[in-house]
């Protein structure tokens, strides 16, 4: 799974839903195989989109909880004229590769709430819950 | 004509395209316009639930629906044969180079919510006595066959659970194609929808296939300001 699809998934427990703690997901960096993968060329306008988009925060936690310290605190602003710089190309080239190459191959996750772990394998995280929390 | 992506997958464990799939893909054909113009701004994240063979998905990434370069996919699915057999599909027809991920889940309950501009849901809609449970394990092929089908009381069970869901699920802009069988009395679902949770609720697509009668409905929140 690709990194930005964490910011897409929370946990699958109804009743987490109520917390604030069940996104985004804990991932364990120890255990975490990531992969470079460089299928999706470079669109500065689906990353412009993206940047928009995304949770900052989310993307934080979880580069941190991947080792990933090296991104600002808050969420880049581009040019305002419409026009990108080269500088703002810069960031968006820098996102594109931990947002869309790096994929999380093998590994686990927690709920910060609830403390349920799932697991990716062969690139696909599992959110499917056993039969008692389901 | 939009072209229909080449689909090989083993029918043994996944939900071979049928004439369900082949309304679907005719009804995204069908709005590919309004789509396009709901969502010429911003990013789309789309999310297919139930994807099985990626027929799909596939299609709507082959064809820049809703909106070419600006768009990612997801494919949710409870069984992963599903998953396998979509990443394979859209392989296969070379869209590897769109944004997509596979994700096994019971429909959107690991999704954040309020993010998904464009479902797409062919659910299990035949009538049966129950749902199938889910296999605890990967080789119990015929079950995660039946469960790609099998719907439970009038084959609304799991569309029910999803109608429930929808609310949380879709963005402010987002919108639904749901397909029913006759036998799933979609008219009185879209009433109820209508009334109950202020949706609008269209009828896009209609097609008789052998002795059933298949149709494809568009949710969509009443008061979104798509302008």
């Amino acid at each position: 799974m690709k990194f930005l699809t964490t910011n897409f998934l929370k946990c699958s427990v109804k009743a987490c839903d109520g917390s604030n703690d069940n996104f985004p997901l804990q991932y364990d960096g120890e255990k975490c195989t990531l992969q470079q993968n460089n299928d999706i060329e470079f669109n500065a306008e689906f990353l412009t989109n993206i940047l928009d988009r995304v949770d900052w925060d989310a993307i934080l936690t979880v580069a941190a909880d991947l080792g990933n310290n090296s991104l600002p605190r808050e969420k880049p602003v581009l040019g305002t004229n419409g026009d990108l710089t080269e500088d703002d190309l810069a960031v968006l080239r820098d996102l594109h590769t931990l947002l869309i190459c790096t994929s999380i191959v093998e590994g686990q996750m927690q709920c910060k709430n609830c403390g349920h772990i799932y697991y990716i394998k062969n690139g696909i995280p599992n959110l499917l819950l056993p039969p008692h929390l389901a | 004509m939009l072209p229909t992506p080449y689909v090989k997958c083993d029918y043994e464990t996944v939900y071979e395209p049928s004439e369900d799939s082949f309304l679907l893909l005719d009804c995204l054909e069908h709005e590919q316009e309004y789509l396009a113009s709901r969502f010429r701004d911003g990013l789309s994240v789309v999310c297919e639930l139930g994807p099985g063979s990626g027929i799909v998905t596939t299609f709507m990434m082959q064809n820049g629906i809703p909106a070419r370069g600006s768009s990612m996919y997801f494919a949710v699915d409870i069984s992963p044969w599903a998953l396998e057999a979509t990443d394979d599909t859209v392989r296969r027809n070379k869209c590897h180079g769109t944004y997509l991920d596979a994700v096994q889940c019971d429909l959107a309950s690991c999704l954040k919510p309020r993010e998904v501009d464009l479902l797409v849901f062919n659910p299990p809609y035949v009538p049966a006595e129950h749902v199938p449970e889910i296999p605890n394990a990967a080789d119990d092929h015929s079950t995660w066959l039946d469960l790609a089908l099998l719907g439970g009381e009038n084959g609304m069970v799991i569309t029910e659970k999803l109608l429930l869901q929808l609310e949380t699920v879709l963005s402010k802009k987002g919108v639904a194609y749901i397909l029913f069988c006759a036998r799933n009395r979609p008219e009185e679902v879209a009433n109820r929808m209508k009334a109950t949770y202020s949706w609008d609720v269209e009828l896009i697509i209609h097609r008789k296939a052998g002795w059933e009668v298949l149709s494809v409905y568009r949710f969509s929140r009443k008061t979104a300001n798509h302008s």
